[in-house]
């Protein structure tokens, strides 16, 4: 809060200014700062923009970076788009990671992981993610977070004095995994609200991008969903933050969700983007993100074909039958994945149907005779005809 | 900074960790799985392995050999592995087909952010019992390393065994790859 | 006996890391375990490749957070270049550098480099007996012909891999040092950690090498930089 004063008090150089701070009264009004320079070496800024600058070199070398020009240049352009004058500061990088992240780094490096990619719907939604992490860079909050840390552990030690369980506390703090406050979440939503809107997209949006999250992580039993999922890297969602967002969206209405322009860049690259999906295992979730896919017509075949996958090796009571069902919605389709048929294959072994087995199998293998699995799929063929 | 807290890790995690070397000639890992070696593997224990054994010939962050023999119904695979947040449990079950087995490797190795593409699966014999054969690519998301892998596994009497060897695509996988077939070849189950 | 002790080690981390740091303060490794074997010089005028070094420097505040501290790292590689310099020219040794985009090309056997050297200063060199028995106490490990790509871009003979991490108590931290000595608890002021790794660019082998891990040192300034350079660089082979 002190910090907001001071700044409103006139260090335009340095920060942006927002008008009107409470949450869903007033529309905000956002003033960005003017373009960051380098901050000199010596100080704690200057510090993690250096050591932010070789984990980008880091990043670029890294073969979990996507290499696809064209989805990297379409993000890259709508980062422009939000940057509020701050565009050729910006530089995207598209990291396949099966979790949902995005953060920016305080020198303009921009990191999205592919299991948030996974789980926009259309280029709004990533707009809104994008737009909150600008407004993380343009407050410099990373640095804030820092400062903040430090300044913790130091009361925490001479709390410390008296109990000897984390006398010490952390070895080492990385900037990128901090998890930013409150007020820096609230901060970043509302000035990504603002942006977004003003790049002519649905503030809506937003709040839909959170919603659908936290009905993913609400599908682990028994746990809060702010805390225990996975899919939360630096980003606790409590619900609030969905409310507030929904409340912003009235007073900042109207825009296009762009959904064609997001499936055009990206549809080639679901397959491989389900597939890390569902290797972690987290059936619970991966269920809740297909069915609602498969609830808004989007590559519904390729979802059903997924969330058979997802059935079958879940194997609970009633999966099989679910799994059925998935793979054969998925085959009849006009674009049936070639392993819907493998699948179909796979629970008709299971239940001893030998000639369905044999029948779909075939199918696979004259569809995608070059697959990985395709020496066992036959061996399958062989034993089921004997 | 990243690398400091993997030393630090890794130096923390093997102050309670033991190394000895593997004999040349038949070993027995577990009650009834044998491996026969030619004296060039090393044996590492440390926290979060089991139930697997890791045996290494170059060393903990160049090639592995995950050694899995006998595990049981509704084991689950590395309960304690030090892998941070609440991870999803990968459990054996002995009605799994190849395939369901092969997933819940990939699922194992792939959990700590590594990518994994299987590039092969196909039916092989191992320790004398109908098993299957995998081959994959693993980018090892901790430090970049590109890797290859190759997996050898069969069920028996409703228990699981397997190895499981990577080492990094240029220079390490090729130079040992041949050996890893021998052994797997050899393998015997009681 | 041994969970308790494991059990011991997860919970007093934060102290006994800086305490084994400092066990290993004067790590007097005999010629053997830094050279590969059959390896004792390189030829005069042997053309070594300088990588870029994977230099990191720390400031440790009063609370015991670790802040990167971008001049430190700076002036640390001004003066490590500059030791390697002088080093070099003392053993009329011919160096280059790599510059940064071949870097980018080369990412591939760094990384692989990375994961080699630490190995070699966790099984080889490492603090706890680690040692793998089957490599018989011996500087062993090759990359085989990996290394051609960086052979072929530079027609050096030697590549030389330097890999630190550094930190330094703040003065606030010195103070919470001592009030916390006083109430008899012992902290951590700061270490150094790093390899130095010499490979021969036509077999990949890894022919010399030398690991610190000491609280002792500082590359922020010339004078104690050559000292720690001179420290990374022990039994460094002599050239005939």
């Amino acid at each position: 809060m002190k910090r907001r004063q001071l700044l409103a008090a006139g260090c335009a150089c340095c920060a942006g200014v927002i008008a009107g701070r409470a949450w869903g009264q007033t529309a905000p009004d956002y003033l960005a700062p003017q373009r960051f320079q380098r901050p000199d070496l010596s100080t704690d800024e200057g510090g993690l923009w250096a050591m932010m600058d070789r984990e980008e070199k880091a990043l670029r070398r890294s073969p979990l970076v996507l290499r696809d020009a064209r989805l990297t240049t379409y993000v890259q352009d709508l980062a422009c788009r939000l940057s509020a004058g701050h565009c050729p500061d910006i530089r995207i990088f598209l990291v396949r990671t099966p979790q949902f992240n995005a953060s920016m780094a305080p020198n303009g490096m921009l990191q999205i992981w592919t299991g948030l990619l996974l789980r926009m719907e259309n280029e709004a939604q990533l707009a809104a993610v994008i737009g909150h992490e600008i407004g993380h860079y343009l407050q410099r909050h990373s640095v804030e977070r820092l400062r903040d840390i430090k300044s913790r552990a130091a009361a925490g030690q001479v709390l410390a004095l008296f109990g000897l369980a984390g006398a010490i506390g952390q070895l080492a703090v990385l900037a990128g995994s901090f998890a930013y406050s409150r007020d820096h979440e609230h901060e970043a939503d509302r000035i990504g609200a603002y942006l977004m809107h003003r790049a002519g997209y649905p503030v809506a949006e937003s709040a839909a991008v959170w919603s659908n999250l936290l009905d993913e992580a609400r599908a682990r039993e028994g746990e809060e969903p702010s805390q225990s999922s996975p899919l939360f890297a630096t980003h606790p969602v409590p619900p609030e933050r969905r409310d507030n967002l929904a409340q912003l969206a009235k007073l900042l209405p109207g825009g296009a969700d762009g959904k064609d322009r997001y499936v055009e860049h990206t549809a080639h690259l679901l397959d491989e983007w389900l597939q890390d999906e569902i290797k972690r295992g987290q059936y619970a979730e991966s269920l809740v993100l297909l069915s609602r896919r498969i609830d808004a017509g989007s590559a519904p075949d390729l979802m059903r074909y997924y969330r058979g996958e997802v059935h079958r090796l879940r194997g609970q009571a009633g999966d099989h039958d679910l799994a059925w069902n998935d793979y054969q919605a998925a085959a009849a389709g006009a674009a049936p994945p070639p392993p819907a048929f493998r699948g179909i294959g796979l629970v008709a072994r299971q239940r001893g149907q030998k000639d369905e087995a044999r029948h779909a199998f075939a199918r696979y293998l004259d569809l995608a005779p070059d697959a990985p699995d395709a020496a066992l799929i036959q061996s399958y063929i062989t034993e089921l005809s004997s | 900074m990243k690398n400091l807290l993997i030393l630090t890790l890794v130096m923390l995690l093997t102050a309670c960790g033991t190394v000895r070397k593997v004999e040349s000639g038949a070993n027995l890992v577990g009650e009834r799985m044998s491996i026969k070696v030619d004296g060039n593997w090393n044996h590492l224990d440390f926290p979060g392995i089991k139930p697997a054994q890791i045996w290494t010939m170059e060393g903990v962050t160049i090639d592995e050999l995950l050694v899995y023999s006998g595990i049981r119904d509704g084991q689950i695979m590395h309960p304690d592995s030090p892998a941070g947040e609440k991870r999803k449990d990968f459990v054996f079950r002995k009605t799994m087909q190849t395939e369901e087995i092969v997933s819940m490797l990939e699922g194992v190795l792939s959990r700590d952010g590594s990518s994994f593409k299987l590039r092969k699966l196909e039916p092989f014999p191992f320790g004398g019992r109908k098993g299957f054969r995998f081959e994959y690519e693993r980018v090892r998301k901790i430090d970049n390393v590109q890797m290859r892998g190759v997996g050898f596994g069969a069920i028996d009497k409703d228990e699981l065994f397997a190895l499981v060897y990577q080492a990094p695509r240029l220079t390490f996988f090729p130079r040992h790859q041949s050996r890893i077939e021998t052994i797997a070849k050899a393998v015997s189950i009681k | 006996m041994k969970r308790h002790l494991c059990s011991f080690v997860r919970i007093f981390r934060a102290i006994l890391l800086p305490a084994l740091a400092l066990l290993a303060s004067t790590p007097a490794y005999p010629d053997a375990r830094n050279l590969a074997p059959g390896f004792s010089s390189l030829p005069k005028s042997a053309k070594v490749l300088i990588m870029p070094p994977d230099v990191e420097l720390f400031s440790i505040s009063g609370g015991g957070v670790m802040e990167p501290k971008a001049d430190w790292t700076a002036a640390a590689h001004t003066h490590l270049h500059a030791a390697l310099t002088g080093k070099a020219a003392e053993l009329a040794l011919q160096t280059q550098q790599l510059a940064e985009q071949d870097a980018d090309e080369l990412a591939e056997i760094s990384a692989l480099h990375a994961a080699v050297a630490r190995s070699i200063a966790f099984h080889h060199m490492g603090i706890g007996s680690f040692a793998l028995p089957t490599k018989n106490g011996m500087l062993d490990w090759s990359m085989g012909d990996a290394v051609k790509p960086v052979l072929d871009k530079s027609a050096a003979d030697y590549a030389l891999f330097i890999w630190m991490r550094d930190s330094y108590a703040s003065s606030e931290r010195k103070a919470a040092m001592i009030a916390l000595a006083l109430l008899g608890v012992g902290v951590g002021g700061g270490m150094q950690i790093g390899y130095a790794s010499l490979v021969d660019l036509r077999t990949g082998q890894v022919v010399w090498f030398n690991r610190l891990a000491r609280a002792d040192g500082d590359l922020r300034e010339a004078a104690p930089a050559a000292e720690t350079v001179k420290a990374l660089l022990d039994q460094f082979p002599n050239s005939k």
